[in-house]
């Protein structure tokens, strides 16, 4: 067990650095000097301030020492400095990647508290009205693009009952109602397609299990229905649900780049859509690299708390 | 296909036979799966509008009518103008085309590598082949989705050709992992391990009797991965980074849509209904495809 968890975190680690690698090398591939991008704006800039910048950014190392300086500097989380604002990489992100993990916890927390009953109720009631409108619900939620669900709330949440979220962020400790009260709508976006995709799996994983043998023996020593549900096959149904999760969030931190730039929430998802539109390469690379991290992780997390839920699962 | 499929007598059924019941197939998926038959229904209307739209389309796409700035959905403008004075609808109908058209080379671009890497590491699993790919698709994985799209395209510059390899970049991972999987349970089958007895190639091995076998899950993944490209699509020309102006794209009608949002929704509205009724065809699609190859799986 201790030797599985160790392998797994240590392949998790192996493709951090992969990520990294990845996101460096084609930074460096694709044409476009940094040098010469950083001082773009200034007007006759000489050959020796260009060398002497190269220089100072480490850019005339072959690229094998840069990658290796990168990738010690990544794993001590130095970044680099942004083009933009001057300011280390790292701090950057350490200010805004709470926010994204805020916005993405509570769009879990919609998926699976929306998702779980939903599922339930379909199985419970199967091929009633209830579970094929429900069936319908959740490919609609599986189909419909975050963004566009997040534009219509605003929408007609405006029309309708002239009501806009608030457009400055306030921290949770400054101003906890304005907090939520802006992150509401996101999350409910992006956590739509979770819940459609949680309540269509726990449906037919319940199915099957009450069509397994354990739950007929349940079923022959007299147990009432609610205890075979609920006692016996719920807990076993909840399985594969849980193995989705981990994909939810790959779904989830994606969204938060459109979402967070339409509520205006200075989170790492419009970070790294304002850093690539102004071509900050620094803070594309760290955002990258974190974004990788926090889904590698997530993913461990998942995969090692597997066993916990089901003990049947060995690790091999 | 299902006739074969039903008992253990799988396993026994040489390939050619799978294939024409495949083909016989078509008709029947239709019949016995009635929301797929209406998904595929809702697809070539998709597919007509995109192909005709030159002649369906009531205005030039880019045409700005100066006396209708967002003009209300009615006559002549079925679906309102915009900001700047276009057609909506003919925006749309242009828009399917843009939309159809990244998809389907992201599609066979993404699809062709992602199930030759997929067939050689299943069919080579354990090797060296098998674990350097496999790497690379990790690594690939391990980047959410929109953000390896925006960091790609982004480096690339915007433009058709560049939305294509990085959505291709995004399903890759996808076509390799289902055909991986695949193919470690094909290579195993009695009717592999007779073929290897009387001495066919590897290559024919992987022509004759594994991508026929592959067949059934690829259309499946390929119907939901189609679903998925549009949407991704969209979200990069909504960034800005997808298809460039003036080219209609859904994704950039929403975003110049959600500027105007309270004071003209239709324009938020009508771009981003095609694009939830195209994903939700080919998600209904790729279910109705499940359903019907792996009745053992289907939950009904």
């Amino acid at each position: 067990m201790i030797e599985y968890v160790v392998r797994r975190v240590l392949y998790g680690l192996l493709v951090i650095a992969l990520v990294t690698v990845f996101v460096f090398l084609t930074l460096r591939l694709i044409p476009g000097d940094v040098v010469r991008l950083q001082l773009a704006d200034a007007p006759g800039v000489t050959q020796e301030q260009l060398d002497a910048r190269a220089a100072a950014l480490g850019l005339d190392q072959p690229l094998i020492t840069q990658l290796f300086k990168f990738l010690g500097d990544a794993f001590t989380g130095d970044f680099g400095i942004s083009f933009q604002s001057q300011q280390p990489v790292t701090s950057i992100i350490a200010e805004r990647l709470p926010i994204t993990l805020q916005l993405g916890l509570m769009a879990l927390v919609i998926s699976i508290a929306l998702g779980i009953p939903l599922g339930l109720l379909a199985a419970y009631k199967q091929n009633s009205w209830l579970d094929q409108s429900l069936r319908v619900v959740s490919v609609a939620g599986l189909s419909i693009p975050n963004f566009w669900l997040g534009l219509l709330l605003v929408t007609y949440l405006a029309i309708w009952f002239s009501w806009s979220p608030p457009l400055v962020y306030r921290s949770p400790g400054e101003d906890l109602v304005s907090n939520l009260t802006q992150m509401a709508l996101p999350a409910l976006a992006l956590g739509v397609s979770g819940m459609a995709a949680i309540a269509r799996m726990l449906r037919s994983s319940l199915l099957e299990v009450m069509r397994s043998n354990f739950v007929r023996t349940v079923r022959a020593k007299g147990a009432p229905e609610r205890t075979v549900l609920f006692t016996h096959a719920v807990r076993n149904s909840l399985v594969p649900v849980f193995s989705l999760i981990g994909v939810q969030v790959g779904g989830i931190l994606g969204g938060t780049v459109i979402l967070e730039s339409i509520f205006a929430i200075p989170g790492m998802g419009s970070m790294i859509f304002q850093a690539v539109q102004m071509r900050d390469y620094p803070v594309v690379l760290g955002a990258v690299v974190v974004f990788g991290a926090v889904f590698v992780t997530v993913n461990l997390v998942v995969d090692l708390l597997y066993g916990v839920i089901d003990p049947r699962i060995r690790y091999a | 296909m299902s006739e074969v499929d039903a008992g253990p007598a799988t396993v026994v059924a040489p390939p050619a036979v799978r294939a024409r019941a495949g083909r016989r197939g078509l008709g029947r998926l239709l019949r016995t799966q009635p929301l797929g038959a209406v998904a595929a229904v809702v697809i070539v209307l998709f597919v007509a509008a995109a192909a005709l739209a030159p002649f369906i389309a009531p205005f030039d796409p880019t045409a700005q009518h100066r006396d209708a700035f967002l003009a209300v959905p009615g006559s002549p403008y079925l679906m309102g103008t915009d900001d700047l004075g276009r057609d909506i609808f003919s925006r749309v109908l242009y828009g399917a085309r843009t939309s159809l058209l990244v998809a389907v080379c992201t599609l066979v671009a993404g699809g062709i590598i992602g199930i030759v890497i997929g067939v050689a590491s299943g069919y080579f699993a354990g090797g060296w082949v098998d674990t350097l790919l496999q790497r690379i698709m990790d690594t690939l994985m391990a980047i959410p989705g929109i953000v390896l799209l925006l960091f790609i395209a982004a480096l690339l510059g915007p433009s058709i050709r560049n939305t294509v390899i990085a959505l291709s970049l995004l399903v890759i991972p996808t076509f390799n992992r289902v055909s991986r999987g695949e193919m470690l349970r094909i290579r195993e089958e009695l009717y592999v391990e007779s073929a290897r007895a009387s001495g066919c190639s590897t290559w024919r091995i992987l022509r004759r009797h594994g991508l026929p076998n592959l067949l059934a899950p690829i259309l499946v993944v390929a119907s939901l991965t189609f679903a998925i490209i549009i949407i991704a699509e969209s979200a990069l020309s909504f960034l800005g980074i997808g298809t460039p102006p003036p080219t209609p794209s859904w994704g950039a009608m929403l975003s110049d849509g959600s500027r105007y949002m309270e004071i003209a929704p239709w324009m938020v509205v009508f771009p981003g209904g095609a694009l939830t009724l195209g994903v939700l065809a080919f998600n209904l699609l790729g279910d109705a495809m499940r359903d019907f190859f792996d009745p053992k799986q289907s939950s009904r």
